[in-house]
């Protein structure tokens, strides 16, 4: 079995490069049928000469066998050449500077929108019908085919200028910063380790008490541990003397995170609950409900458990549409990152990084559907035996 | 011993005929008792008479000049945008146009986008999957790698920049959305369905009967692979319609107006010229995109449940 196992997976991978291999080649096509070339767009002022200068530093003046080679040999480095926005930099330092402000919205949206997705939708489904129904099923679809600026704008008009509750755009408030020694990204890198840890503390305490029998007891541990880590975390942050420039960075956060977690809650919801009214009905369930089960056992480690597959696969499905959302909102909401940067790119013509950006977007995709396909087949041991 | 007289399979064609007529019959009959699903449907037809109405409008009781969706002005009005009003119910917006109008010519936008697309793709992802599912060999490979590549490529992002070489009209968009998410993830979906439908018993029972590899696949294959084409459609339509909003907001259409530039519009002017704000100019558009992709998720939805025969069961 196990055999079968790593053959598969290098089959899949194998499949992935070749798509991979070809999704470059298109690139490289595409980029070459451009009315413009690299030179012509960067060159526009130089004259002549400085056309040429520029495609003999960029390689253009080679035939295009040789640049086709080297585009792979490039890409295959995760070299994508230099901005010509940014100019110095390399387009990969370009977004790797700008991913934790990126990931620090989008992952936490992420978690968010499917922990409240899913937990939901599981309580609308277990009671089937009813105003509860009606009204989360509403929202959800609204929230879920709303068009994305206007939610934002939304969102900006009424708390941040109607109520003044949050900073109006922007990621920091720049009087707050003066005089002060530390980057912005370090802050985020900072608050997006806490997130982190303390989340890990929930997910990780979780395995801690699961030999532990009595429920109140599980939860007592488990509550107690997230808080420690969180006090942990607070005494850092106030050490630091960095804290209240992390507070400004979460009041500008907040309306971000609020309308990304709004667009993509609905989706979880609406899944959530068609797969659970699917469970429902499954003989496992009624076997289980004749053997006495309690309702609550019966609905979270019954139904909920086997219900949930099908949504986890669809996030990790969606996970590099992060960049998607993230060109619209970070766009609504001038918050400066990766988003920004793409948005630039094309508005200005960078070629390099837009390419840059696609590349990105496909590996991301690979290896999301790899993970999910090697995912299926340790989970389902219908596919591994089959 | 008497000759034997050839039975043509008339009477059964005509039996399988009824017997595929009584169960779309039935399917209707479902949907029908599907309320989400039908309150959609409702929607739907509501927008479809929206739409058609505003060429009958303008050619009858609208005035070409006041009331031309993209180029009219209203003198009697000052200023503008002006408060709805008994001529212009939604109001005018600031170059003064009137909002209803636009509203309707929108929808006819929407419903160009979105149908094209959804079209393109269902049709490509049934005839690309259920090839490559029930052919196999090298078509499979072939079919499947095209669909390994275009699935690395999400629409919105690549449309957002290839609008930037080139300023595409509707249609364009529609298909080129189509194209990339009906030969890419939605061919592999009907691919693996093709391949769950080629291990049925009736497929082989159909191709030791002597069936040929197009009638087995037009016949039998296709059929069974109608229900995801169906919801493929619907499904696709809300993405396309929420693309193409977003790509005409940002400017990267060439399309003259629709739901989404109005809302840009709407935006960008929300502040500098009245103190309290147009909502009458950007919430009719906001509710028609929001309404419009809920109209057509309900019916994939609601068509998902009623053909899939594992929920039809219960």
């Amino acid at each position: 079995m196990n055999n079968k196992l790593v053959g598969f997976i290098t089959r899949r991978l194998i499949r992935g490069l070749v798509a991979l291999f070809l999704f470059q080649t298109i690139l490289f096509a595409l980029v070459h049928s451009l009315p413009g070339d690299f030179a012509s767009i960067a060159g526009a002022f130089g004259g002549r000469a400085g056309r040429a200068a520029i495609q003999r530093r960029l390689g253009l003046d080679e035939p295009l066998g040789q640049q086709y080679l080297d585009w792979l040999w490039r890409a295959a480095h995760l070299d994508f050449g230099e901005s010509f926005l940014y100019s110095p930099e390399r387009v990969t330092d370009v977004l790797l500077a700008r991913a934790p402000r990126t990931l620090l919205v989008f992952l936490s949206a992420a978690i968010l929108a499917y922990g409240l997705g899913l937990w939901l939708g599981k309580q609308v489904a277990w009671r089937r019908g009813g105003r509860l129904e009606l009204a989360t099923t509403v929202v959800s679809l609204a929230a879920h085919t709303s068009f994305a600026p206007w939610l934002g704008f939304l969102a900006l008009n009424i708390f941040a200028w109607n109520l003044g509750w949050f900073p109006y755009q922007h990621l920091i408030n720049f009087n707050k910063w003066l005089g002060t020694d530390i980057s912005i990204d370090a802050i985020l890198l900072r608050m997006v380790l806490t997130g982190g840890a303390v989340f890990a503390a929930g997910l990780g305490s979780g395995v801690i008490v699961r030999r532990v029998r009595n429920r109140a007891r599980r939860i007592a541990v488990r509550t107690a541990l997230v808080f420690a880590t969180g006090l942990v975390c607070f005494a850092w942050w106030a050490r630091s003397g960095h804290a209240s420039l992390a507070l400004d960075v979460t009041a500008h956060l907040a309306l971000p995170l609020g309308t990304v977690v709004l667009l993509s809650f609905g989706e979880t919801l609406l899944t959530m609950r068609a797969t659970m009214l699917e469970t429902m009905g499954a003989d496992h369930v009624t076997a289980a409900r004749a053997r006495g089960l309690p309702e609550s056992i019966l609905r979270d480690r019954h139904v909920a458990r086997v219900a949930m597959l099908p949504v986890l696969s669809r996030l990790l499905l969606s996970l590099p549409f992060v960049l998607v959302g993230s060109l619209v909102i970070e766009r609504v909401f001038f918050w400066q990152a990766m988003g920004q940067v793409v948005f630039n790119a094309i508005e200005f013509q960078d070629l390099p990084l837009i390419v840059g950006v696609l590349s990105l977007v496909g590996a991301l995709v690979l290896i999301s559907h790899i993970l999910l396909d090697v995912l299926y087949l340790i989970l389902d041991p219908r596919l591994r035996y089959g | 011993m008497a000759e034997q007289q050839f039975v043509p399979p008339s009477p059964l064609v005509s039996q399988r005929r009824l017997a595929q007529r009584q169960r779309a019959e039935g399917s209707w009959q479902l949907f029908r008792g599907h309320r989400a699903g039908m309150i959609g449907l409702g929607l739907i037809a509501i927008f479809m008479l929206l739409a058609t109405s505003h060429p009958l409008l303008m050619s009858t009781v609208w005035d070409r000049r006041r009331y031309d969706p993209i180029v009219g002005f209203d003198m009697a009005y000052f200023p503008h945008p002006s408060r709805p009003s008994i001529d212009h119910l939604l109001g005018t917006d600031n170059f003064g146009r009137d909002v209803l109008s636009q509203l309707l010519f929108g929808a006819r936008v929407s419903f160009g986008v979105g149908l094209t697309a959804g079209l393109v793709a269902a049709g490509l992802s049934t005839l690309q999957g259920g090839a490559a599912g029930f052919l196999g060999g090298l078509i499979d490979q072939l079919l499947m790698g095209l669909a390994d590549v275009l699935v690395l490529m999400p629409a919105p992002v690549v449309l957002l920049i290839f609008g930037l070489l080139v300023r595409m009209e509707w249609p364009a968009v529609g298909v080129l959305y189509g194209l990339l998410t009906g030969a890419g993830a939605q061919a592999i979906i009907v691919k693996s369905q093709t391949l769950s439908l080629r291990a049925k018993p009736y497929i082989e029972a159909a191709q030791a009967a002597g069936g040929g590899r197009l009638h087995v696949f037009r016949r039998h294959v296709l059929p069974g692979l109608l229900p995801l084409t169906a919801v493929n459609l619907f499904l696709t339509v809300v993405g396309a319609v929420l693309t193409e909003s977003l790509l005409s907001y940002f400017n990267r259409t060439r399309v003259d107006l629709s739901w989404g530039t109005m809302i840009w519009l709407g935006q960008e002017t929300f502040r500098r010229h009245t103190l309290q704000g147009q909502w009458h100019a950007i919430l009719p558009p906001a509710l028609a995109i929001m309404l419009f992709c809920s109209a057509f998720y309900l019916v994939g939805r609601a068509l998902d449940e009623v053909l899939n025969p594992r929920l039809r069961a219960r």
